[in-house]
This record gives structure tokens, sequence and C-alpha cells, in this order.
């Protein structure tokens, strides 16, 4: 029993690192209407930083956050004000298409940059955790943890409580309309974007205190962002944590299940997709089309 | 966008054919004529063994584009996974060759068999989606089924298969070459018939199309399961051409992406685009990776290409012919307008 509950609370706690990486992917798909491939990659970005950072000047990987967010921006800005703008009302197989293509820029200048070894962030408290009973928390992944849902806050506070959050919802919600009252179009967009990627940054600032890293390592982090926004619905914050927090939980207990190991977290994430889509197209949370 | 029967053939046209007739012809019969002679009359090409390679590896791409132009170019369901009916097609050759000891010609008649019933399990709930989703569930689909054949042990896990090697470069090449022509005279005549028209109207407007009495569900099913045996039989040719198979070379996502491309850049949906496609681009990447700088740059000059191509050209380079469009700066720029913000 214990062992169960323990296996719970892994998969809550992983869940919340999901939550981090599929709000940036979810915004960006939610407003921008596209499914951007890329999105592990900027996600590894962010855990280069951490890990730059931490080996060469010992910033704590969690004071380095907030760096992974500005730099992510600035890079997502100019990603969409650059390319993707040049694209954005083409059919949807070519936003693919181009964002699969920056993926494969930005996974093998990592390459060239980083090499292909394996990268790991070691802060001293790395191997310690809380223990409850028989439950054991480690601390990094409540960490992990508290900040996703930081940053759910913030991403809620963005869009509901600022005039950039309501010019972002315009646009999502009627572009014409939005660009007719006066919404800079080129430039919400980049924003959207920026906001996607520095919160992918962030999460890849969290994934590199848990996870050897490598520059190919953020792939699985798009399909299973694609997952968690499928199982919690598109378009809102709210749906985003429960939909990361429900699939960390069936990926943590999926692969204790027995016959099953590790190597199937993405044949799992596929499985929840496809019975998703087909049994409750919008998502747990998600509001009717 | 359907293609070959615009108006009547103009001289610019005959020329055209003409010249691609030549050039198909010395593809193809180049490599029968011995190495001596070929040097003799100053043609190197596909004598050399690396050429005989590329060729043939030009010829798996036009299968593999043309294979999702049925389904993504004139279906319209742009699939990211026709790459898993690639691997199961391999590891279908792969297990009756090396495991159960078939002759590979006995196997290979199988091999798009087996990716077909997939098609058609997974096609049946998979293309009740559209757009993104179906995008990305197809997506799941060729990880997922990597990720399964890499932790099956009857399959070689992550080791891979070896199959007993056949030496015979040239064979390979012929038969891939059949496989490519087999593909191209498909899109052709589907074009051509009843089922083409009802592909194509699902394309445009589905709704639509099943108010006039397209039964789409059967179309959109049968798009997939012609897509998935070309591509199986792709996939098993290759499993004996390399003889060692495993998840790596076999369910590459980039592979995927590449057909596609191939079939974009090309021309979606007509006969001769994906052709022209995986031609261009396969000649490009080949001397991007073997201009000796590593497959890093390789995969840069991949990924800058892909954006340039979308950016650009995204109604195919098969636009500039036949008198569409004209290849000029203007047309970028416009191009350009129609789809930036």
């Amino acid at each position: 029993m214990s062992q169960f509950i323990q296996q719970v609370v892994l998969g809550l706690l992983l869940g919340g690192v999901y939550v981090a990486v599929a709000l940036g992917f979810s915004l960006v798909w939610g407003i921008l209407n596209i499914v951007n491939l890329a999105h592990g990659a900027l996600v590894i970005v962010g855990a280069y930083i951490t890990w730059d950072l931490f080996t060469r000047l010992h910033v704590d990987p969690f004071l380095s956050l907030p760096i992974d967010a500005v730099a992510l921006f600035v890079i997502g800005y100019g990603l969409q004000r650059g390319v993707i703008n040049r694209v954005i009302r083409a059919p949807l197989l070519f936003t693919f298409l181009l964002t699969f293509g920056i993926n494969l820029v930005i996974v093998s200048l990592l390459l060239l940059i980083f090499t292909g070894d394996f990268r790991s962030v070691t802060p001293s408290y790395s191997g310690s955790g809380l223990q409850v009973g028989n439950v054991i928390i480690p601390y990094i992944r409540l960490g992990g943890l508290a900040v996703a849902l930081v940053l759910a806050g913030v991403l809620w506070a963005i869009l509901n409580r600022t005039r950039t959050g309501a010019a972002i919802l315009a646009v999502g919600a009627d572009r014409d309309a939005a660009q007719l009252v006066g919404v800079d179009l080129r430039h919400v967009y980049a924003l959207t974007f920026g906001i996607g990627a520095a919160f992918a940054g962030v999460a890849g600032g969290i994934i590199s205190t848990f996870q050897s890293i490598t520059p190919t390592a953020g792939d699985p982090y798009t399909l299973q962002a694609f997952a968690v926004v499928i199982l919690g619905g598109l378009g809102r914050v709210s749906a985003t944590i429960v939909g990361g927090l429900a699939f960390g939980l069936i990926e943590v207990l999926g692969q204790s299940a027995p016959r099953l190991g590790s190597g199937y977290a993405n044949a799992i994430a596929f499985v929840v997709l496809v019975v998703v889509l087909v049994v409750r197209p919008r998502g747990l949370l998600g509001r009717l089309a | 966008m359907s293609t070959g029967d615009r108006g009547s053939p103009s001289w610019r046209r005959r020329i055209a054919l003409v010249v691609a007739a030549l050039a198909l012809a010395f593809v193809v019969l180049a490599p029968l004529t011995s190495i001596d002679a070929a040097q003799q009359a100053g043609l190197p090409l596909l004598t050399d063994k690396l050429w005989l390679r590329i060729a043939t590896t030009v010829a798996m791409f036009v299968v593999l584009a043309s294979g999702w132009n049925i389904i993504g170019g004139l279906t319209g369901y742009a699939s990211f996974g026709n790459i898993a009916f690639f691997g199961l097609g391999a590891y279908t050759v792969g297990v009756l060759v090396a495991n159960r000891g078939w002759p590979f010609a006995l196997a290979l008649l199988v091999a798009p068999v087996v990716a077909a019933v997939f098609a058609l399990i997974v096609g049946l709930p998979l293309l009740r989606l559209r757009g993104h989703y179906f995008a990305v569930a197809t997506l799941g689909v060729g990880v997922a089924v990597g990720e399964v054949v890499n932790n099956t042990g009857q399959l070689g896990a992550s080791t891979g298969l070896f199959l007993p090697i056949i030496r015979s470069d040239l064979a390979f090449f012929y038969l891939m070459l059949g496989a490519a022509v087999l593909a191209v005279v498909t899109t052709w005549i589907i074009l051509r018939t009843r089922f083409g028209y009802g592909l194509l109207a699902i394309r445009e407007n589905e709704e639509a199309a099943a108010v006039i009495g397209v039964n789409t569900t059967f179309y959109k099913v049968a798009a997939f399961c012609l897509a998935a045996a070309l591509t199986g039989l792709a996939g098993g040719i290759f499993a004996q051409w390399s003889s060692f198979i495993n998840q790596e070379n076999v369910f590459a996502i980039s592979d995927n992406v590449q057909m596609i491309l191939m079939a974009v850049v090309g021309g979606a949906g007509t006969v001769l685009g994906p052709v022209a496609g995986a031609i261009a681009l396969e000649l490009i990447i080949q001397t991007l990776a073997g201009g000796g700088s590593g497959a890093v740059y390789s995969q840069i000059g991949l990924g800058v290409l892909l954006a340039a191509c979308v950016i650009f050209i995204p109604r195919g380079v098969i636009d500039f012919f036949g008198g569409r469009s004209r290849l000029s700066l203007r047309y970028f720029r416009q191009t350009l307008r129609e789809t930036s913000v």
C-alpha cells in the first residue's frame, strides 16, 4: 500500500514537470494555432543554460530559472518575429514543418556547442528528500512542482490581469477583430511565442535537476506536452494543470505495471492521446470548441 | 491542383517531356553498361558504387514521398506516422528472413500486406481526427511503434536484426526503381478514377464530399492503406538492402519529415511533384552530408532548407512548370505576403 502511495506521490511530482512543459506549448497552440514541434528543443536550451551556470559559476539551479526565462523569451520572440510570422497564415502543415526545421537546427547547434555527452546538474540537496511515514518526497521534485504551480499562476495573471494578456487573448479569439481595434499582430504573436518559450526554458531548468540532458533529450517532451494539452483540454491554465498532473500519474503508474518498463514512456503518451482524442476530444476540462 | 491534363501540350512541354524521358532512360540504363564503357562515354554517374547507393536512396524516397502524397497530398491528411509503415515493412522482411529463414522474395510480398493491415487498424480511429490532432496522433504512432519494437526481444530489441547479406547493388537499385515506378503509376491511376476525385473532394471539403455521396471513411482508410502498402514495400526492400535494421534506421521521425518535405517541395497533390522533390532534396542532402562536414551540418542544412522551402515556395517547385508561375523575386514576395502577418 505504501508503495502505491509512493507511486502516486511520484506521479504527481512528475506531473508538475509536465505542467511546466505544457503551459507554454498550450499557450502557443491556443493563441497562435501553432503546434510547436521545437518546444522540446527550447526546453533543452533552458536545461543547458542552467547546467552551464551551475558547472561554471555554481549557480543554484532554481536561482537560474529566471535567467532561463529571459534568455528563452528573447530567443522565442526573435524566432516568431523573424521566421514563424512569415507562414502564420499558411496551412497548418507548413507551421508544422517549419517548427520541425527549427527543432532540427536548435538540436544540431546544441550538439555542436555542448557535444552529445550526458550532462547533469547535481546540487548538494539532490539526493535528499522529505520523509513522511514510508513515503519519500525528493526535495528537487517538490521544488519542481512548486515552480510549475507558480508558473501557472503567473500565466493566469498575465492573461487575465494585464493589458498585454487581454491583447493576447483577443488575438487568440479573433485575429482580424483584434487588428481592427489596434492590436499590433506581429508584436503580440512574437510576445506570445516568447512567453511560451520562456516557460519552456524554466521547465528545462527544472528538468536538468533530475534528468541527464543531451541535445535530443527534449524530443519526447514535445509529444508529452501535446498529450497533456489533449488530456486536460486546450485554452485554460487550469486544464493544463489537471492534464499535467493526470498525465504524470498515468505515466508513473503505467510504467510500474508488470512487464512494462521505463522504455515505454512515448508509447504510454501515445495511447493516452488516442484514447482521449477518440473518447473525449475536448479533454477533461476543455471548453467546447 | 491535379496534373497532366491541363490544356493542349505546348512546345515547351514537349521539350520538357523529351528531356525527362532521356534523363530517365539514362538513369535506368546507365548501370547496365560496364564501368569501362561508361567511363569512355563520359558517363561517370551510377557506375560508381556510391552513386548507385544514392540513386537507390533517391528511388526509395520517391516511393515514400509518393506514398505520403496519396494520404497527405491528395486526401489532405498530413500523416507524420508513415514511417511506422516503413519500419513495419522492414521488420516484416527482417523477421521472416532472419528468424524464419524465408526467401527474401517471398517475405517482400508480405511486407506491404502487414503495413496495410496495420494502417487499417490505426486508420479507423485516427482518420476521424483532423488537422493538428491527426498530425500529432500519427506522429505518436511512429514513435510508439518504434518504441515497442525497441523493447521486444523477439525483434532484436535495441540491438536490431541482421539479415543475410545479398551482394547485388544493381538488383536493389532496380527493385527500388520498380517500387518507385509502381508508386508513381498508382498515383497517376488514382487521379484518373472516381476514387481519386473522391479523395480530392475530401481534401477540399469533407462535409461537402460526404453530402454528395462520397463514403469518406472508406475513402480515407483506403488511401491510408494504399500509402501504407507502398511505404511498407519500400521498407521491406530497404531491410534486405541494408541487411541491418534497428529502431533508429527504420523508425526515424526525421525520415518521415523528409518524405513530407519532398512531397511538399515538389508539389503535393500532383503525380510528379513528389518525384521531383525526392530527387532534388535527396541530392542536396547527400551533398551536404558528403561534403566532409559531417552529419551535424547536414542536419542544420536540412533544417534551414525546410524553413526556406516552407516560407518561399509553399506550393512546390512544380508550380514553376507548365506556365503556372514564373520563378522571380516577385513570386517569393507574393507567397510571403500571402502567408505572413
